[in-house]
């Protein structure tokens, strides 16, 4: 009985603290939140052990949270730099085009400024194609993989925007697409900007193509001539799951397949009245599966010959 | 060259003998001997010089690799020579209770030209005890396998003119293997058959040589046999492969043979079959595990016909044409009954120029003529059958290329009119349009009655009548008359017909084809009404063999509803369809029912338990189902009273988990209809319930 009072005890006083929170968190003036999200936490903490001298404390630093930064003074020298291109995603042999902009936030003129950009592995910098606004860079230097351009001089509150053409090689399948771009003046805190785009391995993707037919065998060879109909509507089932549907001459081809070893198999259910013929000429082929080395981009051929079937119980 | 031609020389000089027998006939064609020869004894084995005459030393002799000087004193004196310019003859003289040859190998190739083997030679045969051509009297000399053997085929005929008469031959098959053999067949027809497998003991393959059509053998004849049943009728205890397998030959004649219980397709073409005759022959129960069409053409089959047989009780189509080359001539068949364990058309055409005539297509689950979509299917003219216990169009044209797996089994279904000239490229018989009667119902005069409509102009329109009630493309009973449609495309006609009949009618165009049926349309009576016709009993057909001509009449029995205590389900052990012996006798009470009560028609619904995947499970009870079936067809009940219908583990007996009713889900049901409305009492039996 004493054990019940205690525990209606302690539901109680869980469902008053719920309670209490729950109109605490609303009492509280929305103006308090912005007000705490400027204000500034200090936050330390201490740790204690027992150590050869007895007990000991030990405390950390302080760290701030909240903290916002002061805004820019007129005295600080600043640059913002921003780096976009025309596409996410390139292929070997895409060209695509970068763009820069950067910004002197600060009060005192940038001079010069200097605009470096590393491009990534396999990715080769369009000849003659910097185009820069408003102001011409003074000097540009080139290599088929790095950029570096020098303006005359920034002002305050001014922007230069930078745009120019990079051809992605195949090359560009082992690297990381990620370049950086960096600005830079004397006096001025070198700031960088990283755009990341997605490699697409597009022509030089290793994928390969397997094709073949589903045929009544005639002369048990295992090859499709005249006079041997192809049979629609057959199931081929690969390794890794995926159903083919044969069109209605029998044939069928399956794209994007990846490179290796391969097996496909006829689904009998798909075709009644027809099973495996035998192959009279190739002894391998007198199986139910049929077995493709794929090479990277490569074409695999897949023939399932078939014959009227009888003594389906026996299977 | 030089190289493969001592390759070929190094395979005979070892000694296959098959290689001989092959190249027997291109070395001494000309200068075969031929003799009368009389088969004494049933045994089979390698030749020697013994009492009796077997088989193969008969065919060894025709084909001129056995010479008489061979043979001892006793069998010499059962061959006579005969002038030249005839063919051999093989003739049997079997001791009583002897007359079944059991082979134990494949029988030599027939290489010689016009040999006739004549079973109806041996004494016991009454070529009179027949009432119909389509049954022939049950031959004395049957042509099995050995217990214990396995020979693939019964008869291999390569060479012109032979004649097969007489004979029964059953159990002709192989066993399974990685990849299945060369189709096993009873009597099988080519130039050079393809070796069984590719075994090493089988012959060089330079031989096998489809191409050339000069080598093909030209007027085989097959006459007077049962193929894949014994002389007493019985289901064999080994069933047959195919019949007759038209490989490579040309002008085929198959004709009042009797052809029933194989795994496959009764007759089934190759690669070439051109002027195949089909005649007169009973093709009743067959496809039961294997190609389900009981006539399956494909390759060449130019000028062939399929005229006034019995086509009955087989698993799937009556005849289905798989993308032939050449037209073949369908007419004055009865085609009932089929579909049983395939729901599909009783005629598949593939194909162009095909003609149906004088056909009578029913009892079918399926369209009566379904014509494909792709490959082009055009100007087959299906024109004077009747038809009747349809599920689906009389005639069924596969539009906008249709070719889904049910587009080559069942066809798709009365189709919209043409709206634009590329139908007629995607659509079976060029899309020609079916006929529309300008009312759903017409008045009668006082007379006749006027029918109106709109055809395809210039089509000729066939005017059906249509008995039974319900669906407005009910099957098509029996033609009224034909019609022109002008040529603006309308047509009329007035016939006597009382009213309450229901008319539909086809179109024809010779250079498109033979249209889908028309919506039925009605005749009323002058005053506007619709009377109906009093229902004319049907007799159904039944694939039976004909009885004797003077049956006794009996006194119709009085239609009285029957109360029949009988079982209706058996059940199956976990993962297994035989029949167990519980079973069995479930099994044996529903047959005594089946077989009392000849108006008892039954579906075989297969069921499982729900574990393992669906396609398993349907493919378990579909083999559960057989196995009642074939257990129930070995008791003696006609094929054509059952249909197979698997259902999976769609439908399951009860709710739970346990092992009871997992037990009681493994069932195989007996769905009994009749054709008098009886009243049935059924009993839920367990007792052959099989606990895992």
């Amino acid at each position: 009985m004493r054990r019940n009072q205690r525990r209606l005890y302690r539901g109680l006083l869980f469902w008053l603290a719920l309670v209490l929170s729950y109109f605490l968190s609303h009492a509280v003036p929305p103006s308090t939140v912005a007000q705490a999200q400027s204000q500034i936490f200090v936050n330390q903490a201490s740790a204690q052990f027992v150590g050869p001298n007895g007990p000991a404390t030990t405390v950390s630093n302080q760290t701030q949270v909240g903290a916002t930064q002061p805004p820019p003074g007129p005295e600080l020298p600043l640059l913002q730099i921003t780096k976009t291109a025309d596409r996410a995603a390139a292929e070997p042999g895409d060209v695509a085009i970068y763009r820069l902009l950067v910004t002197n936030l600060s009060t005192q003129p940038a001079t010069p400024l200097t605009i470096t950009d590393q491009l990534p592995l396999g990715m080769l910098y369009v000849p003659n194609s910097v185009q820069a606004t408003p102001q011409q860079p003074t000097q540009a230097v080139t290599t088929d993989s790095s950029l570096t351009l020098t303006f005359a001089s920034l002002g305050p509150g001014e922007s230069v925007s930078v745009a120019y053409g990079v051809l992605l090689t195949p090359d560009a399948v082992r690297g990381n697409g990620r370049n950086i771009a960096q600005a830079s003046a004397p006096g001025f805190t070198p700031v960088t900007a990283a755009y990341q785009m997605t490699i697409r391995p597009g022509i030089l993707a290793d994928c390969g193509t397997i094709l073949g037919r589903v045929f009544v065998d005639k002369n048990f060879d295992g090859q499709q001539q005249p006079g041997e109909a192809g049979v629609p509507n057959a199931v081929i089932f690969m390794d890794d799951g995926n159903r083919i549907l044969t069109d209605p001459d029998g044939l069928f081809s399956l794209a994007n397949v990846l490179p290796g070893y391969r097996v496909g198999t006829l689904d009998l259910y798909s075709l009644p009245g027809y099973t495996l013929a035998p192959n009279l000429y190739r002894i391998e082929e007198n199986s139910a599966s049929r077995f493709v080395r794929l090479s990277p981009g490569g074409l695999g051929r897949m023939n399932f010959a078939v014959t009227p079937t009888f003594g389906e119980e026996q299977s | 060259m030089n190289q493969r031609w001592w390759i070929g020389y190094g395979a005979i000089a070892l000694g296959l003998p098959a290689v001989g027998w092959a190249i027997a006939p291109a070395l001494g064609q000309s200068a075969l001997a031929t003799y009368s020869i009389r088969v004494t004894s049933g045994d089979d084995g390698p030749m020697q010089p013994d009492q009796g005459l077997t088989l193969r030393e008969a065919i060894e002799l025709a084909n001129g690799t056995l010479t008489p000087e061979q043979l001892s004193e006793a069998e010499q004196a059962l061959v006579q020579p005969l002038p030249a310019g005839q063919g051999s003859r093989i003739g049997f003289d079997l001791p009583v209770g002897q007359t079944t040859i059991a082979l134990i190998d494949l029988l030599p190739e027939i290489v010689a030209p016009e040999l006739v083997i004549d079973g109806t030679t041996q004494a016991g045969y009454d070529g009179s005890a027949t009432y119909d051509p389509k049954f022939p009297a049950a031959p004395a000399v049957s042509l099995t396998v050995a217990e214990g053997s396995e020979v693939a085929r019964g008869l291999t005929i390569a060479a012109d003119g032979v004649t097969v008469r007489g004979l029964s031959l059953y159990g002709f098959r192989t066993s399974d293997r990685a990849t299945k053999t060369t189709p096993p067949s009873d009597i099988f027809v080519s130039a050079l058959a393809p070796p069984v497998d590719a075994s090493p003991l089988s012959p060089a393959l330079e031989l096998f040589r489809l191409d050339q059509p000069d080598l093909a053998p030209r007027g085989v004849v097959i006459e007077q046999n049962w193929l894949g049943l014994p002389p007493d009728g019985e289901f064999p205890a080994v069933p047959s492969a195919f019949g007759v397998t038209v490989f490579n030959a040309v002008e085929t004649t198959i004709r009042n043979n009797r052809i029933q219980n194989h795994d496959g397709s009764a007759i089934i073409t190759g690669f070439r079959a051109d002027g195949l005759q089909v005649s007169e022959n009973a093709i009743i129960g067959n496809g039961l595990a294997g190609m389900p069409d009981a006539i399956r053409l494909e390759g060449t089959i130019a000028a062939s016909a399929i005229t006034d047989n019995l086509i009955c009780a087989n698993d799937g189509s009556g005849i289905y044409l798989f993308k032939p080359e050449g037209a073949t001539q369908i007419s004055g068949n009865a085609i009932q009954y089929n579909g049983r364990r395939f729901e599909r058309a009783a005629v598949y055409l593939m194909g162009s120029d095909h003609q149906l005539s004088d056909n009578f297509i029913g009892y079918q689950p399926g369209p009566g003529v379904a014509v494909t979509a792709y490959p082009l299917s055009h100007r087959n003219q299906i024109r004077g059958n009747r038809y009747a216990e349809l599920d689906g169009l009389a005639i069924d044209l596969n539009t906008q290329g249709n070719t889904e797996v049910q587009d080559f089994q069942k066809g798709d279904g009365p189709n919209p009119p043409r709206n634009s000239h590329h139908r007629r490229r995607e659509t079976g018989n060029a899309a020609i349009n079916a006929p529309q009667f300008d009312a759903y119902s017409f008045a009668s005069g006082a007379a006749e009655v006027t029918l109106t409509g709109t055809a395809d102009p210039g089509s000729e329109i066939d005017l059906y009548r249509v008995a039974e009630p319900g669906s407005p493309y009910s099957p098509l009973t029996e033609p009224l008359g034909t019609v022109t449609a002008s040529l603006e495309g309308t047509f009329s006609a007035s016939l006597a017909l009382p009213p309450g009949t229901r008319v539909s009618a086809i179109a024809t165009d010779p250079e498109w084809g033979t249209s889908e049926p028309a919506a039925v349309a009605s005749v009323l009576a002058a005053d506007g009404t619709q009377p109906d016709l009093p229902a004319t009993p049907v007799e159904p057909p039944s694939c039976d063999p004909p009885t004797p001509p003077p049956a006794p009449v009996e006194p119709p029995p009085p239609l009285e509803p029957l109360r029949l205590e009988i079982p209706r389900n058996v059940h199956f052990a976990l993962d297994r369809s035989n029949i167990s012996t519980e079973s069995a006798g479930v099994l044996d009470q529903i047959a005594a029912a089946l077989l009392e009560y000849p108006f008892l028609t039954v579906e075989l619904h297969g069921h499982t338990d729900p574990r393992a995947s669906n396609a398993y499970n349907l493919a378990l009870s579909e083999r559960r189902s057989l196995a009642a079936r074939e257990y129930l067809i070995r008791k003696g009940v006609p094929l054509e009273r059952m249909r197979i219908v698997p259902f999976g583990e769609t439908q399951r007996r009860s709710q739970g988990s346990g092992r009871v009713d997992y037990a009681r889900d493994r069932r195989v049901e007996f769905v009994f209809t009749d054709v008098r409305g009886l009243d049935i009492i059924f009993v839920n039996q367990e007792a052959d319930l099989q606990l895992e």
